[in-house]
């Protein structure tokens, strides 16, 4: 297992809602699929997800759904919203933009 | 909604998220095992990734209730910015509130003062009231009660016998102390300036002051020896009476006073505060039992036994005994004493028994008498709050129809329907929250002047005090939300309910039709809701004023101009009866000589002082067992002259009356008539000769007295008439005038009557300083005009008169307040309909009517609804009604026209702005 960074909080909820875009999740596939992508490298701690999870629900984000799972038991499904989908756009923009900002830095030493 | 309701949102999601850390858990589980652990492993392994479940709940929790906080303050905040930008209107809601608020708070803490009186003792919780109940009546030998407990009737009191108290005290294994006291004492006060005559002393119990816990502020208070029958007399003076009466005189325990003649040692001032056990009344001073026989004339040794039954008894419970334990065993012991003791009071069938009350639920002495006034006011002022209430419903309805266009903007972006009915609500509750803390601050001045009230000339100052306490501030935290949403939702609601596409579409404000139109008939009926309400204010009003105006204008029967009267008590100044008339012979005389006096007369009571006198007579000629009733009242020499109350035929009392008078009242009251004794004469007025002795000539005429109890007994020499006078009021302004049967006073208290020329008030230092000179014993009460005593007779009348007429006053104006408001509206959002009636050639005169048109349907639409629900309301007032009917048309036509007349002016202005719109501008306007 590689070694796990530490998520800052608004980070968490951009990965989220990238991760939403893709379709319903519920809360365990969406930790699944975070440390997934990253190859292992972002471990989600449900400590974090399940409160930031209810943060973008509050915030009209993301809506919440219970439905039936793979295997026939209950689930909370979690989906994007149209306010989420903006908020998504919104937050990338930042997001490219900080990183290309902090490329520009580190690349000039 | 119940609370449960309200809550069940938060259970049930507090019951889905363990679902979903339950579903999350038996994911990492399936994994685990998927990766190759054991069952138990892969559970333990997935409890530890997943960490706290108890935190992360909390922190979920925390997430939401912060986002509630953060909406709420983002709420209030936006709120509070768009209030400050209109401060007019923010100020005239606030200020209308406060005034609503205020008047609520203020009488709510006076009922609250009333009804949680704290009773004043140490440890009360502790505290039980020892009240009996049977079938019937015990046989008594005498039975007071003063009302210090709410009863059942005469079977169920708190009246009991002096030695039953002390039974209670003896039962030490219940009891840890008695606190026992009779009030209603009267006495005589000398030896300490002019004499007075206080109301306000009470008998206690030489334990007393120690049961309850009250200590004194100077001195000491009462010991048991002090209760005990060859114990030097002794008195303590409550803080109050000791700053008023003795100036606050650091050096006052250890003095001599006289009480009734007799002296008395100060021995101490009571705590600051401590005013007695029961409520009524504020005392003045306190006595032990043992000093009874002193101070009552009439005390005969059979006053302190077990079948006089005087005495109010409250024990403090031993802690660890139960309530029902000391009930069983007193109730016991009372049926023992009260059946088989030498003088049977009860039967065993009348099944007497005890009831322990805790004493502050039960010491509840005249509050209902002091609420009854206080549920009217707070009615009045609930009606002023819900008038104001409808009249910011209205500016609110206008300043959301105002703003519909940015609401249907913040609609179409997305803003949920809710976050924007918040918003608006949070307007209102911020309005309405500044607008309690004023009225708070109002509240709480109105409630401390009120505290001058009294409850009427006579009693002490209001015996209870009003606080700021968790009740009142609850109370006016509630009735400041209730009032935010009871004018804020209504507007709140309309503006989602509209459509706005129109409100969009349109660009300006003027030609959202349907928009308005649903609005507008909700502001039109909050007008005709003010209007209503202000008309049954208004009516309510008129009928009281024109009580009043009726009650005293009654026709009296007599001259009450200028007119002192004043009573004084010789008796409680040690004077036996005999040596009474030749007092009242001399002060009359010397009354008479001061300067300015015209005439001088007395009566045992004065006319119009809330007295009542009447006796039984029996008429010649009738069945020995019917008796008839007559107003009864005896009168000293020159009573008619003086009073101008014609003598229509016969004569005065003559001196020879009187001895005749004297002679029958030297007799002693048990001993049989005296058949050769001539008969008493008597003055009647004319409706005793129309109802009893109609006919040529009264005088001369005779009949007896009515004995009930035994008609076959001998009758008394009677009556004989002497002379009729005319009709004169005696009792109260209101009822009919009775018949009147006037005697030769003799051998009792009485009351002077002193006519002068000019304001009888000057007179009084120059008669206390008679009296003084007389006797320094003999005290001056009730020193009072005969005006004034008809002012007392309608205190209550006035007050309500007063208050609903201030109360109807401003419903008035607020009514008109919001008629002004909604046409103003009108007006401003038809300026383009207005501006292309008058291109196409509509006059000034037609669109004033137009507007004019509109605000007098409403007016008459609440006029003809609030006098028909004045009809109702008034017949609620018919009791207090004197000479004007509940629908009485005078008032209701005035009361019509003022309104009318008001809401003309309301709807002038608005129209007179309607008619200065320039068609070329208004059509330019979109």
């Amino acid at each position: 297992m590689a070694s796990q960074i530490d998520l800052l909080q608004g980070t968490l909820d951009l990965l989220i809602l990238k991760t939403l875009a893709l379709g319903p999740m519920h809360g365990w596939g969406i930790s699944q699929r975070i440390q997934q992508v990253s190859q292992e490298v972002l471990q989600v701690g449900q400590g974090s997800l399940y409160p930031a999870l209810a943060r973008l629900e509050q915030r009209d984000w993301i809506s919440a759904e219970w439905s039936t799972s793979e295997n026939n038991r209950r689930a909370r499904y979690y989906s994007l919203t149209k306010s989420g989908r903006k908020q998504l756009e919104k937050e990338l923009g930042e997001w490219e933009r900080l990183s290309a900002a902090i490329a520009l830095v580190l690349q000039q030493g | 909604m119940s609370i449960r309701n309200l809550f069940a949102p938060f259970r049930k999601r507090s019951r889905a998220l363990d679902e979903e850390v339950q579903f999350h858990l038996e994911k990492q589980v399936e994994a685990n095992i998927a990766a190759g652990m054991s069952p138990d492993e892969a559970r333990r392994q997935a409890l530890i990734a997943f960490g706290g479940v108890q935190q992360t709940k909390e922190r979920i929790a925390e997430v939401r209730w912060t986002r509630i906080l953060e909406v709420l303050l983002l709420d209030a905040r936006y709120a509070w910015r768009l209030l400050r930008k209109s401060p007019l209107f923010t100020s005239i809601v606030v200020i209308t509130l406060a005034v609503g608020i205020g008047l609520n708070t203020a009488v709510f803490s006076l009922i609250d003062a009333v009804l949680f009186r704290a009773l004043p003792a140490q440890n009360p919780e502790g505290l039980v009231l020892v009240r009996w109940h049977a079938q019937h009546r015990p046989k008594l030998h005498s039975w007071r009660s003063y009302g210090e407990c709410s009863g059942n009737g005469d079977n169920d009191t708190c009246s009991l016998s002096l030695p039953w108290s002390n039974t209670v005290r003896s039962q030490t294994q219940l009891f840890c102390g008695v606190a026992a006291f009779a009030p209603s004492l009267t006495v005589d006060l000398s030896g300490n300036g002019p004499a007075t005559i206080t109301n306000r002393a009470e008998y206690v119990s030489g334990d007393f002051f120690s049961t309850l816990g009250i200590k004194a502020a100077l001195g000491r208070t009462l010991q048991p020896s002090d209760d005990s029958e060859h114990a030097a007399p002794v008195l303590i003076l409550s803080y109050a009476y000791w700053k008023s009466a003795f100036g606050a005189a650091p050096d006052v325990v250890g003095r001599s006073v006289r009480l009734n003649g007799v002296p008395f040692t100060i021995i101490g001032v009571a705590q600051q505060g401590f005013k007695g056990l029961a409520p009524a009344n504020a005392l003045d001073l306190w006595v032990p039992f043992s000093t009874r026989p002193l101070l009552t004339s009439g005390f005969t040794p059979r006053d302190n036994d077990e079948s006089s039954w005087w005495v109010v008894t409250v024990a403090r419970m031993k802690s660890g005994v139960s309530r029902t334990q000391a009930q069983a065993a007193l109730s016991l012991l009372f049926r023992n004493q009260t059946e088989n003791g030498p003088k049977p009071l009860f039967t065993a069938a009348d099944q007497p028994g005890i009831t322990l009350q805790p004493a502050r639920e039960a010491l509840t002495g005249g509050t209902r008498n002091t609420l009854q006034p206080l549920y009217i006011l707070m009615m009045a002022v609930g009606l002023v709050l819900l008038i104001a209430c409808a009249n910011i419903a209205g500016l609110l309805l206008a300043r959301s129809a105002a703003r519909s266009r940015e609401i249907a903007v913040r609609l179409t972006l997305g803003a949920r329907r809710r976050r924007i009915v918040s918003q608006l609500l949070m307007e209102s509750v911020i309005l309405s929250v500044m607008g309690g803390a004023l009225g708070l601050l109002l509240g709480r001045w109105v409630a401390r002047l009120s505290l001058l009230l009294r409850q009427s000339s006579d009693s002490g100052p209001w015996p209870y005090t009003p606080h700021l306490d968790a009740r009142v501030l609850l109370f006016t935290l509630s009735i400041s939300v209730f009032t935010a949403l009871l004018f804020g939702l209504a507007p709140a609601l309309r503006s989602l309910r509209q459509d706005f596409m129109p409100a969009l579409k349109a660009g300006a404000t003027t030609s959202d039709e349907s928009g308005r139109r649903k609005w507008y008939s909700l502001g039109n009926a909050l007008v005709v809701a003010q209007v209503t309400l202000a008309i049954v204010a208004l009516v309510s009003a008129g009928l009281m004023v024109h009580t009043l105006r009726n009650l005293k204008q009654t026709d009296l029967g007599f001259d009450p101009h200028n007119v002192l009267t004043f009573s004084v008590r010789p008796s409680l100044a040690g004077y036996k009866p005999a040596q009474m008339n030749g007092l009242y012979h001399e002060l009359q005389q010397k009354f008479a000589a001061l300067p300015g006096v015209t005439s001088v007369t007395y009566s045992l009571v004065p006319l119009l002082g809330g007295y009542y006198v009447a006796t039984d007579i029996h008429l010649p000629g009738r069945p020995a067992t019917q008796t008839a009733q007559t107003s009864f009242l005896p009168v000293g020499p020159g009573f008619f002259s003086s009073m101008r109350i014609p003598m229509v035929t016969g004569r005065d009392f003559s001196p020879r009356d009187f001895a005749i008078a004297a002679e029958a009242a030297s007799r002693a009251p048990d001993a049989p008539p005296d058949p050769k004794a001539p008969p008493m004469p008597v003055i009647v007025n004319r409706l005793f000769v129309e109802k009893f002795f109609p006919g040529p000539n009264p005088v001369g005429r005779h009949f007896d007295e009515g004995t009930t109890d035994n008609p076959n007994a001998p009758k008394e020499p009677g009556f004989v008439i002497v002379g009729m006078v005319g009709n004169a009021r005696f009792s109260n302004l209101r009822n009919e005038i009775d018949p009147t049967m006037y005697v030769p006073a003799t051998s009792d208290d009485v009351s002077f009557a002193v006519r002068s020329t000019s304001d009888p008030q000057q007179l009084v230092s120059a008669i206390r300083e008679v009296v003084l000179r007389r006797d320094s014993n003999l005290a001056l009460s009730h020193v009072i005009t005969e005006s004034e005593q008809i002012d007392n007779l309608v205190f209550i009348e006035r007050m309500v008169a007063q208050i609903s007429t201030s109360f109807a006053v401003l419903a008035l104006l607020l009514a008109c307040a919001g008629t002004y408001g909604l046409l103003s509206y009108e007006v401003s959002r038809r300026t383009r309909e207005i501006g292309i009636r008058m291109a196409i050639g509509a006059q000034q005169n037609d669109v004033l009517a137009m507007v004019v048109r509109h605000g007098l349907l409403l007016a008459l639409a609440g006029a003809v609804i609030g006098t028909a629900a004045s009809f109702g309301v008034s017949r609620l007032l018919q009791s207090m009604l004197y000479g004007v009917h509940a629908g009485d048309p005078v008032t209701l036509v005035a009361v019509a026209i003022l309104l009318l007349l008001v809401s003309l002016v309301a709807c002038w202005l608005p129209a007179r702005r309607a008619t200065k719109v320039d068609p070329l501008v208004a059509l330019r306007y979109e």
